[in-house]
C-alpha cells in the first residue's frame, strides 16, 4: 500500500488542510498501518535474535549479568512445571538423588546400628560372647555380627522388570533355588501391582512395594523406568532394601536409554547381571562368612584335633623316651638321678656322677633322644657301687696281667699271680680308695707262690762225681733259684704265711750209701750257702741228704748217674697265717 | 530374545481363556482371573528364525460392558480380541475394546478372533459381517478353541505382525 503525496508548489495552509483531510480519510488506517508495522519488525527481530541466540549465550556463558537475567525466570519456570506436574522433574533428578539420598539414610542407619550394637555387647551371654569372637575373627563390626546371626534369610530370586510393560528385562536365582517362568511371573507381578493399585488408589508412585508369602517376603523397588522384585527368605533386614534400590539406581544410571526405548529385546540388559548378582552376592557374602566361619571353625577344630593326636602320641613318645632313658641311667652305676623334667622341649636331667661311670650322654641315643635333646647338669661324686669301686681300684692299682680284682663286702680281693711289689704297693694304696675297706692279696700271692714253688722246684743242680762241686753251667739255676726265693720270701712275708723250703742232695749209685749219705747232705749244704747266705725272713730253710735213695733215674749209665748227683729244692705249703718274723 | 506383551481382550464367555489354554501351557490357574481379572501365560513363537515370547495377559471381562482394567493394558503391543460368532453383541463389545485400547495404547497390531467355528450352524455373525471388517482393516480368524481351528494361525499372524512392527 502506497501513501499518496501531496503536489510540490502548495503552500503550508494547504498542507495542513491536506494534513487533516487524509487525517479523516485515512487516520484509522494509518494507524493500523504503523501497528501492524511495528508487529512485523518485532517478528523479524525474534527471528534474528533466534537465530544468533545460542551463539550468543554461548558467548556470554562467563557473564554472570546473563545467569541473573536468567535465573528468575528459569526458577519460575521450574516451579511452575513441578506444581503442574512433578514427575517429569522426579523422573530426571532421581538418578542423581536417590543414591546419594539413600546413602545418607544408609549411614544413619549404621551409626544407629552400631549404637544399638554398643548397647547389645554389654549384655554378656554366651551367645554374645560366641558373637565377639567371630566378629573379632572375621573383623567385622560386632552390630554386623549380631545382627547377621539374628537375622537369617536369603535372597532367593532377583527380577528385572520394564515398568511399562511388565516384561523381564532380566532374571537371577540364586543357587539351589527354584526359580519357574520368571517371565510370567514378573508380568504377574506386575499385574498385581496393578490390581493393587486400582482397587486400593493411589499414584503409581505408590504401588504395592512388600508382598509376604510364608516365610518369603517380595521386595518391588521402583524406579522410573524399571522394577526391581527380590524375593527373599526368611526376615530381611532393612539395609537389603537399600542394596536392592541401590542395584535398581545404578541400572537406571547404566541403561536409561535402552529402558526408555525397550521394544521387548532384554539383550542390552544382559551387562547389568553383574549388578543384580551384588543383590543374590551381598547376600551370599555375608552368608558366606558365617559359612566361612564355621567351615574355618571345623577346619580349626580338625586341626586342633589332629595336632592333640599328634601332640598326644608325641608325647607319649617322648615320655616312652624319657623312662627308657631315666631307666638306663638308673641302671647305670656311678650315676645317681636326683632330677628329671622336660622344659623348653629338652630332657634336663641332674644328679652325682662319678667321673668312672659311663657318660650319661652317651645313653640318649640307644633310648631314642634325638641329639642335644637331652642336658646333663650333673655334680661329681665318688660313687661307692662294686663295679666304680673296682673300677678305681683297677686304675689307681694297674694289677699286672693275669690278676683281677673283686670286691666282697668291701675287701677287694687280688686273683691270679701278682709279683710281690705289687702286692706290696696294693696292699698299701688300696684301702685309701674310696669303697674299699680291706685288701685281700692272699689268692694272689697263693698263686704267686705256687707259680714260685714250681719254678723253684723245677730246678736242678747237678755236682761232679764224687764232689760237692757243681758241673760248669749251674750258675743260671743257681740265679734262678736266688731270685726266686727272694720273691717267694716276700710274698709270704705279705701274706703272713710263713713257708719251708727243703734243699735235698742226692748222690748216684755209685759208692757206699754210708759214703753217700754224708756227701748228698755236703751238697744240700753247699746249695744252702751259695744260696742263701743269710737267713730269709718268712722262709724257714731245711736241708737233708738222702744218698742215693731217690735217684731222678733209675739206669746204670754214665749220664743216668750224672743226672742223679743233683740237689733239689722243695717247697713247702704256706703255714698257717701268722705275724711274719 | 524379544518378549511381547499382548492383551486378550473380549466379552463375557467368548471362549478367550479357552484358546490360550489351546495355545500355552499355562502356569497359573485360572481363579486369577476372577481374583485379580487377569491370568498371565508365555509362548514362545518363531518368526523368520527370530524367537519372538508372547506374554499373553488374558484380561478378564466382568460383564459384556467390558469393565476392563485398563492398567493391564499398559505397555502392550498387540491385541488378541476375541468374539463369538454365535453371538453377533459380542462383535460390537470387540468392536468397543479394540476403541478403548487404541486410546490408551495408539494404534498397535491386532487380530481378531471370531470363536467357536465348530458351531459355525448356530454363527449369527455373516460372511459379510467380517468382510467389512478386512475393508476395515481388521484381521480376522475364525477359530475353535474347541476343536483348535485357526488358533496357532491367529496368534501367529499377531506374532508376525509384532515382528514387523519392530
Amino acid at each position: 500500500m502506497s501513501t499518496p503525496t501531496a503536489p510540490a508548489d502548495l503552500d503550508s495552509g494547504t498542507d495542513r488542510e491536506f494534513e487533516e483531510l487524509r487525517e479523516i480519510l485515512v487516520g484509522p488506517e494509518r494507524a493500523a498501518l504503523r501497528e501492524v508495522r511495528a508487529r512485523l519488525d518485532a517478528r523479524l527481530a525474534a527471528h534474528d535474535v533466534a537465530a544468533v541466540l545460542p551463539e550468543a549465550i554461548a558467548e556470554r556463558g562467563g557473564d554472570s549479568r546473563l545467569v541473573r537475567a536468567l535465573t528468575p525466570s528459569v526458577e519460575e519456570a521450574l516451579l511452575a512445571s513441578a506444581r503442574r506436574d512433578p514427575r517429569p522433574l522426579a523422573d530426571a533428578l532421581f538418578p542423581v538423588l536417590g543414591p546419594a539420598i539413600r546413602n545418607a539414610i544408609t549411614h544413619a542407619l549404621s551409626a544407629l546400628v552400631e549404637s544399638t550394637g554398643r548397647v547389645v555387647e554389654q549384655s554378656v551371654s554366651w551367645r554374645a560372647i560366641g558373637w565377639r569372637l567371630t566378629a573379632w575373627r572375621t573383623g567385622q563390626p560386632y552390630a554386623e555380627v549380631a545382627l547377621l546371626h539374628t537375622l537369617l534369610y536369603q535372597v532367593e530370586q532377583v527380577f528385572l522388570i520394564h515398568r511399562e510393560t511388565g516384561l523381564l528385562l532380566h532374571h537371577l536365582t540364586a543357587p539351589n533355588t527354584p526359580g519357574q517362568s520368571p517371565d510370567t511371573v514378573s508380568a504377574m507381578l506386575t499385574a498385581i501391582r496393578d490390581f493393587v493399585s486400582d482397587s486400593f488408589g493411589g499414584t503409581a508412585e505408590d504401588a504395592v512395594d512388600v508382598l509376604r508369602v510364608g516365610n518369603r517376603t517380595i521386595f518391588v523397588e521402583q524406579g522410573p523406568l524399571a522394577l526391581l522384585a527380590a524375593v527373599v527368605r526368611g526376615p530381611a533386614p532393612p539395609e537389603l532394601r537399600a542394596a536392592f534400590q541401590d542395584a535398581l539406581d545404578t541400572v537406571h544410571l547404566q541403561k536409561m536409554e535402552a529402558l526408555d526405548r525397550f521394544d521387548g529385546d532384554a539383550a542390552p540388559f544382559v551387562s547389568v547381571r553383574p549388578v543384580l548378582e551384588q543383590c543374590l552376592r551381598a547376600q551370599h557374602h555375608e552368608r558366606a562368612v558365617a559359612r566361612r566361619g564355621r567351615r574355618w571353625l571345623a577346619a580349626l577344630a580338625l586341626l586342633a584335633l589332629a595336632g592333640s593326636l599328634w601332640w598326644g602320641v608325641s608325647a607319649w613318645q617322648r615320655a616312652q623316651r624319657d623312662r627308657l632313658y631315666l631307666a638306663a641311667l638308673r641302671a647305670e652305676p656311678g650315676l645317681v638321678v636326683v632330677s628329671a623334667s622336660r622344659s623348653g622341649g629338652r630332657f634336663v636331667v641332674g644328679g652325682l656322677r662319678d667321673p668312672l661311670a659311663v657318660d650319661p650322654a652317651s645313653l640318649a641315643a640307644a633310648a631314642g633322644m634325638a641329639a642335644g635333646e637331652v642336658e646333663g647338669r650333673w655334680t661329681l661324686y665318688q660313687a661307692l657301687d662294686p663295679a666304680i669301686v673296682l673300677l678305681r681300684a683297677r686304675g689307681a692299682l694297674a694289677p699286672p696281667s693275669g690278676v683281677s680284682l673283686t670286691l666282697r663286702d668291701g675287701t677287694l680281693v687280688a686273683e691270679g699271680p701278682a709279683d710281690a711289689a705289687w702286692i706290696e704297693r696294693a696292699a698299701q694304696s688300696a684301702p685309701l680308695l674310696a669303697g674299699v675297706a680291706r685288701f685281700d692279696p692272699a689268692p694272689a700271692a697263693e698263686a704267686e707262690g705256687a707259680r714260685l714253688a714250681r719254678a723253684i722246684e723245677d730246678r736242678v743242680v747237678r755236682f761232679q762225681r764224687g764232689t760237692t762241686l757243681l758241673i760248669p753251667g749251674q750258675d743260671e739255676v743257681m740265679r734262678g733259684w736266688e731270685r726266686d726265693l727272694a720273691a717267694l720270701d716276700r710274698v709270704a712275708a705279705v701274706t703272713g704265711r710263713r713257708r719251708q723250703v727243703v734243699i735235698t742232695g742226692h748222690a748216684d749209685s755209685d759208692g757206699s750209701p754210708e759214703a753217700n749219705l754224708p756227701l748228698s747232705r755236703l751238697r744240700a749244704e753247699f746249695v744252702r750257702t751259695r744260696l742263701l747266705p743269710g737267713a730269709l725272713a718268712a722262709i724257714d730253710v731245711a736241708i737233708e741228704g738222702v744218698g742215693s735213695a731217690a735217684p731222678a733215674v733209675r739206669g746204670g749209665t754214665d749220664a743216668d748217674k750224672a743226672r742223679n748227683r743233683r740237689v733239689t729244692l722243695r717247697v713247702g705249703p704256706p703255714a698257717p697265717a701268722g705275724p711274719a718274723r | 530374545m524379544i518378549s511381547k506383551k499382548v492383551c486378550l481382550l473380549g466379552g463375557f464367555a467368548v471362549g478367550k481363556t479357552s484358546l490360550v489354554a489351546r495355545f500355552v501351557h499355562g502356569v497359573f490357574s485360572e481363579k486369577y482371573l476372577t481374583t485379580i481379572g487377569v491370568k498371565i501365560d508365555k509362548r514362545s513363537m518363531t518368526v523368520d528364525d527370530d524367537e519372538l515370547d508372547l506374554v499373553i495377559w488374558d484380561i478378564y471381562g466382568e460383564d459384556d460392558y467390558q469393565r476392563v482394567r485398563m492398567s493391564y493394558l499398559r505397555g502392550a503391543s498387540g491385541l488378541l480380541l476375541v468374539a463369538d460368532g454365535t453371538r453377533r453383541d459380542t462383535l460390537e463389545v470387540a468392536r468397543a475394546l479394540r476403541l478403548t485400547a487404541r486410546d490408551h495404547l495408539g494404534t498397535i497390531p491386532s487380530v481378531l478372533l471370531v470363536n467357536k467355528v465348530d458351531l459355525r450352524a448356530a454363527w449369527e455373525i455373516g460372511p459379510e459381517d467380517l468382510d467389512v471388517l478386512r475393508e476395515q482393516g481388521w484381521r480376522v480368524f475364525e477359530t475353535s478353541a474347541k476343536t483348535g481351528d485357526g488358533v496357532e494361525g491367529a496368534f501367529a499372524a499377531l506374532a508376525r505382525l509384532l515382528h514387523e512392527a519392530r
